[in-house]
């Protein structure tokens, strides 16, 4: 399924906050149809590596290409084939689950149908009720639903299963794998070390802005000869620049 | 077109759902209307003047709608969503969270002129309100003040960092002015020293530029305010347009 063809390219990448730099000259490329982690601890620069390459932050220096458009430029063109989920959704307040999907489906010229999709997560019977009366894991799961929607055909999702119950996570983890097999591109960040491992086609660790190992998963642990991709984190993430 | 309409009505329902849009910008108005009336009656404003306390007091009456949305929607709506993230989530979709302030505005003016056109039924219907300028040109100062109150809100929403500093300001904006420019006590029955306090704030001379109109009084009494009036909306608009962030 997996082909050798670059959906997103991102070289050079650089973004400060006044002193501190939050990513430093960065460089990855994700393929077609892989599911690609982006890992480091918090404040690493996941978050702001994300909002660079989608235009919400503005980047220093660098170039991002994302199926073969410039974010910024290309904004409306290509945010139909692109699906993004954020870290920590907020949405208006007093809306309710339906009228959200509602909404969200008719910024696109063409969209899944959102019920088929609450069935899935489901959410069905949460339809009625106001997003701020659903419960942690919900609401995560109702800002996955929002991200897949427009059928994009690369999706962001930070922190994808944040706040989810062990079944859900596994649910999650499913329908996930099921996009895969459909040749939809995910680009994601995750704290859970058995997430990465047992999802991730190649994964990339940052710390301080930049990268300190990147490949599959299996390659990552060989490469410092640990037992898990847990250790190997730690051992990347712990270990002091010389 | 298809997304901006159903945003509005999203934000239609949300405003209604949401209560103090309503008490604040329609509720309240009426209820003063009614309130006036009862108070009033057929009184003249003043010894053998041509009219009544109740079409003095109309304009401002009429004028809470614009100063509730304007001074208090607006920017708090604005600021909250810049708050929450929402317009950075519109950034990421094909539609422009322009579209977003776009249909909030909307939402604002549709309160706005409907709290006005209760205003006017109550006061025509249950105390024979007449109004005794032209209607297309109360119509129109009416729309001019509208802008430069949202204009006024837009600024707020712009310079405030914060949410907090956002709510703050509206409220340290938008009480003297409810209370002292005309529009609930009425500027004629203010001391002297009030009423020059209180011209200091726009909607004061918003108010009596809406007055003069209703009244039917010329217009060339009332070209300092119209051209006030504009001067401050292009302000607050360049202003706003130029310090707006998205996030």
């Amino acid at each position: 399924m997996r082909e050798n063809k670059a959906v997103l390219k991102v070289t050079g990448l650089r973004k400060c906050y006044g002193d501190l730099v939050a990513v430093d000259h960065l460089n990855l490329e994700v393929m077609k149809g892989e599911i690609f982690g982006l890992l480091g601890h918090n404040g690493a620069g996941k978050s702001t590596t994300i909002e660079c390459i989608l235009g919400t932050k503005k980047m220093d220096e660098g170039k991002v290409s994302l199926l073969g458009m410039e974010p910024h430029k290309d904004r409306k063109k290509l945010f139909e084939r692109v699906g993004v989920q954020f870290q920590q959704s907020y949405y208006q307040d007093k809306i309710k689950v339906k009228e959200i999907c509602e909404l969200t489906a008719s910024f696109y010229s063409k969209s899944q149908d959102y019920k088929v999709l609450l069935e899935e997560f489901e959410l069905s019977d949460k339809q009625k009720n106001f997003v701020s009366e659903l419960s942690g894991g919900e609401r995560q799961k109702l800002s996955v639903l929002l991200a897949v929607l427009p059928n994009p055909e690369i999706i962001f999702l930070d922190e994808l299963t944040t706040g989810l119950d062990p079944k859900a996570r596994r649910d999650m983890w499913k329908y996930i794998e099921n996009l895969r097999s459909k040749g939809v591109t995910l680009f994601l960040t995750s704290h859970y070390m058995d997430e990465v491992e047992y999802l991730c086609d190649r994964i990339c660790i940052l710390k301080r802005g930049s990268i300190i190992v990147q490949g599959t998963p299996q390659d990552v642990i060989k490469g410092c000869e640990a037992g898990s991709l847990e250790d190997a984190y730690l051992f990347y993430t712990e270990k002091e620049a010389m | 077109m298809k997304s901006l309409k159903i945003l509005f009505k999203t934000e239609v329902i949300l405003a209604i759902r949401s209560i103090d849009a309503i008490f604040f910008g329609v509720v309240f108005p009426v209820g003063l209307m009614f309130l006036l009336g009862f108070i009033y009656k057929d009184k003249p404003a003043g010894d053998g003047a041509a009219y009544t306390m109740l079409q003095l007091s109309f304009a401002g009456v009429a004028a809470v709608g614009i100063c509730a949305t304007g001074l208090m929607g607006v920017p708090i709506s604005l600021a909250d969503y810049r708050h929450k993230k929402i317009l950075k989530r519109f950034q990421v979709t094909p539609t422009s969270p322009m579209k977003l302030l776009l249909a909030q505005g909307f939402t604002q003016f549709l309160i706005s002129v409907v709290s006005s056109s209760l205003v006017f039924l109550a006061a025509k219907l249950a105390f024979g309100y007449k109004l005794m300028g032209s209607g297309i040109k109360f119509i129109l100062v009416y729309l001019l003040v509208l802008i430069t109150l949202y204009s006024m809100g837009m600024l707020i929403a712009s310079v405030a960092p914060n949410i907090k500093t956002a709510n703050l300001l509206c409220t340290l904006v938008y009480f003297p002015m409810l209370f002292l420019s005309g529009a609930t006590i009425p500027y004629e029955i203010m001391p002297r020293g009030l009423q020059i306090a209180a011209d200091v704030f726009p909607l004061t001379q918003g108010i009596k530029l809406l007055k003069g109109v209703s009244l039917g009084m010329p217009e060339e009494n009332f070209l300092f305010q119209f051209v006030l009036m504009a001067m401050i909306s292009v302000i607050c608009i360049v202003i706003s347009i130029k310090c707006f962030k998205w996030e």
